[in-house]
């Protein structure tokens, strides 16, 4: 009989079942949302303890004309002096990051895992890496030393060879 | 003297054993009546029993017979069981720590009992496993055993196969050395190649401190977190997974039965043996042997440990472990987003379609049927057999500074540097890598249905041979290029054209482009390494604003 079935909305008119059934949908939909962007967020840490990004070279003079590895080792850095100056190369295959090897005899950087070869300026010459080494910061201190920063970092031609990343020397 | 009690006679080692089986004890534990060794009792002893109720109690014959399955799946489980135990072992004497990691894995070599041999053990099976997990894939091909309904377990199977693979790359930066810190530099850094997601791929909007490569590393470098991230995913959050993903597969492989030829009318039920003990002890006997020679291997031969991680001096070569060197080789051709996340992504994702676009949909299934299925054998086969070849080109041709060293050349040696490569401009290589598509896809619709094989292979020989000619004439070429191009059109007119007008045109069309594309890309990689490694060509499409350089 049509009068002893209950009506849906004899509670709270204003909501219905199927607004209510939405929102609580909506609210464990934005929960499980928050809750993987929470994680995701955990992960990233804030702080890191890695070593610091500057260090002192020394005396330009120090350096002969050509290509020095002196710093290769600790600081994974080749300091190169040509005619008009001096730059620091961030020793990092742009390729997937290994450290390439100088060869002197052939005028070239060879990188050991996948075979890139650059020249002294950085470019590329054979293998697979995609772009120019990339050069770190560099400028003279008022005491003559060289301070290289290797959290600044640009590979690209032109914008290579500004003062920021290049020290002229008569 | 008379002993006041009467000694029992000795029981013979039958007695014996009747005793302990029907004891009250074992009977608790294994559960059932006394053993008569009726079918109930062996039926009741697999579902009784928690471990081996995963299998049915009685099975069909072909499913006892070794040459079937080789026991390949049961062997990569196993060898997981082996890792879980020796893994753990070996975690009472590892710590975590950049300090300290390097020095636990000298104290396992040279302080602690047994350390060396644990090691040796894991590492072994470790590789082992990888293997055995790829033969295991190749079985399941070459049986059909993934069509219909068993589709769906083909692509857990897949994704097994990359836990697997992720599970033996977490590992390798445990110990702290050289090679483990430069593979995960390079495995992380193609990652960081990705686009969107990584700072240096194409469409970047993240940054160096943000993206997924700085998540992975917990930081800019490989360090202090990321060699404790690496243990946490290695030892808990990976292997959890892989459980979780077994379970599913083992209960899907029982869920759709043991595959096996199709259950004909006469196959009557007494044609099926008792699962105890005709198939578990098969499965220990397979345990024990696959024990024996991890064991054998681990003593005659120690797990290799390099010098202590530096992080500015790269090994010169510096080399994956061999499962990854097919990866490494792939990554000298092209932009790293492509070799390092375009291609094997496409290599999974084209294994997990094998059982959907396979157009053979119920043949062959429960044996050994590559010749029924010469679509899908083709082109499996010639996959894996890429892959392998890749691998060995990686592993016994590349020596120092990444230069091809043949096997009896000395690494001494210094080899002069490469010869400078060039690209093609943009628009020949839109132009050939849009036509070597099109034509690709219309060349098999093209060509008349009815052709002889011998005579099409031979004519296309010719054809061929006469292209190089022509070339080497034209362009003067060396004969290692004339080589190279007889070689790779020849591969590319039987498996690109007269391979799938035979077995292809007549398939839906969806089918026929999806299938299609997949084989063009797959020669189309090997096509390129030719086109490098005999041509000095660096890129044939290079678009450097997308770094879509291929």
């Amino acid at each position: 009989m049509a009068e002893t079935v209950p009506q849906a909305n004899t509670v709270n008119p204003e909501i219905s079942r199927r607004s209510f059934l939405k929102l609580g949908w909506g609210a464990l939909l934005g929960f499980f949302a928050s809750s993987t962007g929470a994680t995701l967020r955990f992960i990233f840490p804030n702080v890191l303890y890695e070593p610091p990004q500057t260090f002192k070279a020394g005396h330009p003079d120090e350096y002969p004309m050509g290509v020095s590895t002196k710093w290769t080792k600790e600081q994974r850095v080749w300091i190169v002096r040509n005619e008009a100056g001096i730059y620091a190369l961030w020793a990092r295959c742009t390729h997937l990051g290994c450290t390439p090897n100088w060869f002197q005899a052939e005028n070239r950087f060879r990188c050991p895992c996948h075979g890139s070869n650059y020249t002294t300026q950085g470019d590329v010459i054979a293998g697979p890496a995609p772009k120019p080494l990339y050069r770190c910061g560099i400028r003279l201190l008022a005491s003559g030393e060289i301070l290289i920063d290797k959290s600044v970092l640009e590979g690209r031609p032109v914008l290579r060879e500004k003062d920021q990343f290049f020290v002229k020397l008569a | 003297m008379k002993l006041p009690f009467q000694i029992p006679p000795i029981p013979t080692f039958e007695e014996a054993k009747k005793m302990v089986i029907d004891s009250q004890i074992w009977r608790s534990i294994f559960r059932g009546g006394v053993w008569k060794d009726t079918p109930r009792d062996r039926a009741q002893h697999i579902l009784g029993n928690v471990w081996l109720h995963l299998h049915p109690s009685r099975v069909r014959k072909h499913v006892i017979d070794w040459k079937y399955t080789l026991g390949l799946g049961g062997l990569s489980f196993f060898l997981f069981l082996i890792l879980t135990v020796t893994g753990v072992l070996l975690m009472f004497y590892y710590r975590p720590s950049v300090e300290l990691a390097y020095r636990d894995m000298k104290d396992l070599e040279y302080a602690v009992s047994l350390g060396s041999f644990l090691r040796a053990m894991h590492r072994w099976s470790a590789h082992a496993m990888v293997l055995i997990v790829i033969l295991h894939m190749i079985r399941v091909f070459l049986t059909g055993s993934y069509k219909t309904p068993r589709e769906f377990n083909w692509v857990i199977g897949v994704i097994l196969l990359v836990v697997t693979l992720f599970l033996s790359f977490t590992g390798y930066l445990l110990p702290w050395d050289q090679l483990a810190l430069w593979a995960v530099t390079v495995g992380t850094n193609m990652a960081s190649a990705s686009p969107m997601l990584g700072a240096e791929g194409p469409f970047a909007i993240l940054g160096r401190s943000n993206d997924v490569r700085f998540v992975l590393l917990g930081g800019t470098a490989v360090g202090a977190n990321t060699l404790l991230r690496f243990y946490v995913l290695h030892c808990v959050f990976v292997p959890l997974i892989a459980g979780a993903l077994m379970m599913l597969h083992f209960w899907r492989v029982r869920k759709d039965m043991l595959s096996g030829p199709p259950i004909t009318p006469q196959e009557l039920p007494h044609d099926k043996v008792d699962a105890w003990p005709h198939l578990v002890v098969r499965e220990y006997l397979a345990a024990i042997g696959c024990m024996i020679f991890i064991t054998v291997w681990s003593i005659l031969q120690n797990a290799p440990l390099e010098e202590i991680a530096n992080p500015t001096v790269t090994p010169n070569p510096s080399k994956a472990p061999w499962y990854f060197l097919g990866l490494q080789e792939l990554l000298v051709y092209f932009d790293p987003w492509i070799a390092g996340v375009v291609l094997p992504t496409l290599i999974m994702v084209g294994l997990m379609a094998i059982p959907y676009i396979d157009p053979d949909k119920n043949k062959g299934v429960g044996r050994y049927s590559i010749k029924e299925r010469p679509l899908a054998s083709t082109y499996f086969l010639f996959g894996c057999a890429m892959w392998f070849v890749l691998i060995f080109i990686g592993t016994v041709l590349r020596g120092p500074n990444w230069d091809i060293y043949m096997p009896w050349e000395s690494w001494t040696i210094h080899k002069a540097p490469p010869p400078p490569t060039w690209s093609l401009p943009l628009w020949a290589g839109l132009l050939t890598v849009g036509g070597y598509f099109a034509v690709g896809m219309a060349l098999p619709l093209l060509m008349k249905a009815d052709f002889e094989w011998k005579k099409a292979l031979r004519n296309g020989l010719l054809v061929v041979v006469g292209i190089a000619c022509i070339a080497k004439l034209g362009a003067n070429l060396h004969w290692e290029q004339m080589i190279w191009i007889i070689l790779f059109l020849y591969m590319y007119y039987i498996l690109g054209v007269l391979v799938p007008r035979r077995h292809l045109v007549n398939q839906p069309k969806q089918r026929y482009f999806i299938t299609m594309i997949l084989v063009l890309m797959m020669m189309g990689v090997l096509m390129k390494m030719g086109v490098r490694l005999g041509f000095h060509v660096k890129y044939v499409l290079t678009l450097p604003q997308f770094q879509l350089n291929i």
